[in-house]
């Protein structure tokens, strides 16, 4: 008992009277834990946080009719697949052939939020459509017609059921037709730019028919494989639905995140690698510096083993009090570069705690044994000698 | 004397010295290594970026409208096509070292024997082309569709003999036909027809499942367009856009003044490469694919964030361990320097005596660092990219001043802190 609080009573008192030593010892060792929970967090949250980014590219995942269209009930039995977090964006789309000015466009309706969230790369010049009868118009279809942003529009629509007959080939069924509003202009680069965008309701109105959906564009954060997953999974248990992955932007995906990661994993390696020989140089040098403290005890009858198990000791409290703060400050530094680079937080990893602890108490450890041997294998009186 | 002295520091301490400038050896190589990084991370990310296909669409000027809204089918000869023979000089214009790969496509349609018709499409595979600049560029669509799944048979090498008369056939269209890599298939355009061998087939998960692909000539003699493109789609290494970028592209170049113009044309914007595509080639309308060009502006400017967070994190870490142990090792001296002032030296030409060899410790192990971190610098963009990471000479300049700069801060405050001890108590040991 007495011998054990001897011992912490030398551990302590050393570290407390060589203060500034042991400070700068300190602050090396916490670097380098700071480093090493940083990183590896930041390591750990990139695909995350990577994989929101490449939501940008719009959807991964489509689903199709298996015969002829299917209904927003279809869309949620399917979306029930997948985990509520994982989705970014759900678009239904109804396409119908309408006319403007006697000409005819493709117009489709959708859910303006879902498609937002869906197809963040869509440019609008204007704002998107939020009420009844306010329409959004793709760049070619507007310079074609002319149309610019607050104009009105008349949108007419020749039910499927209408016949041609009578003696001048008049039409018999009436056209339904709806007044609508530009509110924005649809610039994306694509086929998008020549069609016009409404709600679904709208759409409804105007061909007089009940919901039905010809397709539905999913964003899903997902590895590769898991969307492989939920794809067969939702075609297998969803008998209306087929759904399909966009072959471009999952497999351009995974090749550029698998790099990316790569990257990180390799700068952390090395930056881990070269911070952990740094620790080392400095421990090592903090302990040769003693080297006369230890010719002294050697003098005075301390055995070897017990010289060794006190500087080790010493050198693992550092490395356990450093580990302790670093850990608290990479994580500090992973949630300012989270906060910064990607604008959201990050998640605190526990398991992290230990493990830099250990690694840094291993490393201190490691790196003070060497200089502490050859120091307790030399001759104390020539030690104390100065040579 | 002065010189002697410091020889015989360096030659007789060289163990300490030799752990000084490893230590800054290591520093210096991870600063090195990780600015290099930084600074070419860029350039690498955005060619990865580039299996997303191309972010620029060159299309004839009224072209759009014909054949999306009035459903043209591909009888019409009218003026909207681009011509073959200018395809060459997208590579002359201003950013041409910025354009990665392109592909011109021509789209006709052709019938099977049994009467179904399918949609035919005329590219470049790998097409290669020697520039005038001597750079040698394979363009096309085997690197500008890498998401392709090949089921059956391989891609067309355009550079072999047998290069006509082949085809690529999307899988919707093979399981209709009933064909497979090795079939011939015979089809019947407009102006012609031809038997060609079926070289793969591929999946692309999309619309171009239900397609034929074919060499440019070999479609082209389909329908007699010789010499016609219908669009390009251009790869091109881009600049983020700002807000200059935008004003251009949204209320035309002519609304920038001068200089403004002048600093627009010169930047890879998206919007300024499609207008120098757009003088170069006739009739043209360049326009970014926004699904490509904005996301892929996103992607780079998070991950050079990131890089440059991480990269300053190192840059502390390199600097506070060549600090400490700097501080640590004229500490250590605190004897030698008390028999100095003991015997009458000045604090001058002790700080300078002091300093001296820790520089040229700091030359020798930061040369050498600058070194492996190159090195390291190669081995993360080799396996990681697969290709040399550039060295760019801004780099040099700012790990000499970082080297410079930190031996300083770690041995100036504490020579002053020795230069204020007295010479007795030193010597005697306390």
């Amino acid at each position: 008992m007495k011998k054990r609080r001897m011992y912490f009573r030398m551990i302590t008192a050393s570290l407390i009277r060589r203060r500034s030593r042991m400070l700068v010892a300190l602050l090396s060792i916490a670097i380098g834990a700071t480093i090493l929970s940083g990183l590896v967090t930041i390591y750990y949250d990139v695909p995350r946080q990577m994989g929101a980014q490449f939501r940008n590219y719009g959807a991964n995942m489509i689903f199709t009719a298996v015969d002829g269209s299917f209904t927003q009930d279809d869309i949620n039995s399917g979306l029930s697949y997948i985990k509520k977090d994982d989705i970014v964006g759900v678009a239904p789309y109804r396409y119908e052939n309408v006319r403007i000015r006697e000409k005819s466009i493709l117009a489709a309706g959708t859910d303006m939020e879902g498609a937002k969230a869906a197809s963040p790369y869509w440019s609008i010049d204007g704002e998107w459509p939020s009420k009844d009868s306010e329409i959004l118009i793709g760049a070619n279809a507007a310079e074609q017609y002319e149309l610019r942003i607050g104009d009105d529009v008349t949108v007419s629509y020749t039910p499927e059921n209408a016949q041609v007959s009578g003696d001048n080939g008049e039409d018999i069924v009436e056209d339904e037709t709806i007044d609508f509003k530009v509110v924005g202009i649809l610039d994306t680069g694509g086929n998008e730019e020549d069609y016009v965008y409404m709600s679904m309701s709208d759409l409804e109105k105007l061909t007089n028919s009940e919901t039905k959906i010809d397709v539905a564009e999913l964003s899903i954060s997902a590895s590769s494989d898991q969307l492989k997953k939920y794809s067969q999974e939702i075609s297998n248990q969803v008998s209306s639905i087929n759904a399909r992955l966009i072959k471009r932007v999952t497999a351009s995906e995974t090749t550029v995140l698998t790099k990316l990661q790569a990257l990180v994993l390799l700068v952390t390696v090395v930056v881990l690698a070269l911070t952990m020989i740094c620790v080392a140089t400095t421990m090592t040098a903090v302990v040769t510096e003693r080297r006369k403290e230890i010719g002294l005890r050697k003098a005075i009858g301390a055995s070897d083993k017990s010289i060794i198990w006190e500087f080790m000791g010493e050198s693992m409290l550092l490395g356990c009090v450093g580990g302790i703060l670093g850990s608290v400050l990479g994580f500090v530094f992973a949630q300012q570069v989270s906060i910064h680079v990607f604008s959201s937080s990050i998640s605190f990893r526990p398991l992290l705690v230990p493990i830099t602890i250990l690694v840094s108490v291993a490393v201190t450890g490691i790196s003070s044994l060497m200089p502490i041997k050859s120091a307790t294998d030399v001759d104390p009186a020539l030690v104390l000698k100065g040579e | 004397m002065f010189f002697r002295m410091i020889r015989g520091t360096l030659f007789r301490q060289w163990k300490k010295m030799l752990m000084i400038a490893f230590t800054i050896a290591l520093g210096a190589s991870l600063a090195t290594a990780m600015l290099s990084v930084m600074l070419d991370v860029g350039d690498k990310v955005n060619q990865e970026l580039k299996t997303y296909g191309a972010n620029i669409t060159v299309v004839p000027k009224d072209s759009s409208i014909l054949n999306n809204l009035y459903d043209v089918e591909g009888g019409d000869f009218g003026s909207s096509y681009l011509k073959e023979e200018e395809l060459g000089k997208i590579k002359t214009i201003f950013w041409a070292f910025n354009i990665v790969d392109y592909a011109p496509f021509v789209n006709t349609e052709a019938k099977l024997d049994d009467g179904t018709k399918v949609n035919v499409v005329g590219s470049w595979f790998n097409h290669h082309m020697e520039l005038p600049t001597g750079e040698k560029l394979d363009a096309g669509i085997t690197s500008m569709r890498s998401w392709w799944e090949i089921k059956d048979g391989k891609w067309i090498d355009e550079q072999k003999s047998d290069n006509h008369n082949v085809a690529m056939v999307g899988t919707a269209v093979a399981e209709k036909a009933g064909v497979k890599a090795g079939d011939a298939l015979h089809l019947t355009g407009s102006a012609g027809d031809r038997t060609v061998r079926v070289v793969g087939i591929f999946d692309a998960g999309g619309d171009e499942d239900d397609q034929i692909f074919m060499p440019l000539n070999t479609a082209q003699a389909l329908s007699d367009l010789n010499g016609r493109v219908d669009s390009i789609e251009v790869s091109a290494l881009t600049t983020p856009d700002n807000e200059l970028a935008v004003k251009a592209a949204k209320e035309g170049p002519s609304s920038l003044t001068v200089s403004q113009y002048e600093t627009w044309y010169c930047t890879a914007y998206v919007s300024s490469i499609c207008y120098q595509i757009q003088e170069v080639i006739t009739d043209s309308v360049a326009s970014p694919v926004r699904q490509v060009a904005d996301s892929e502006g996103a992607i780079m400017e998070k991950t050079e964030l990131l890089m440059i967070l991480i990269t300053i994190l190192s840059l502390i870490g390199a600097a506070l361990g060549i600090c400490n142990l700097v501080t640590a090792s004229v500490m250590e001296r605190s004897s030698e320097i008390g028999l100095m002032k003991a015997i009458g030296a000045q604090n001058g030409s002790i700080t300078g005596l002091v300093l001296t060899e820790i520089f040229i410790t700091a030359i020798i192990g930061g040369v050498a660092g600058f070194f492996i971190g190159f090195g390291f610098a190669q081995i993360i963009g080799q396996t990681v990219f697969g290709s040399a990471i550039t060295m760019r000479a801004m780099v040099i300049p700012i790990v000499a001043v970082l080297v410079v700069l930190v031996t300083l801060a770690g041995s100036i405050p504490a020579i002053r802190m020795l230069l204020r001890l007295r010479p007795a108590e030193v010597l005697h040991g306390r």
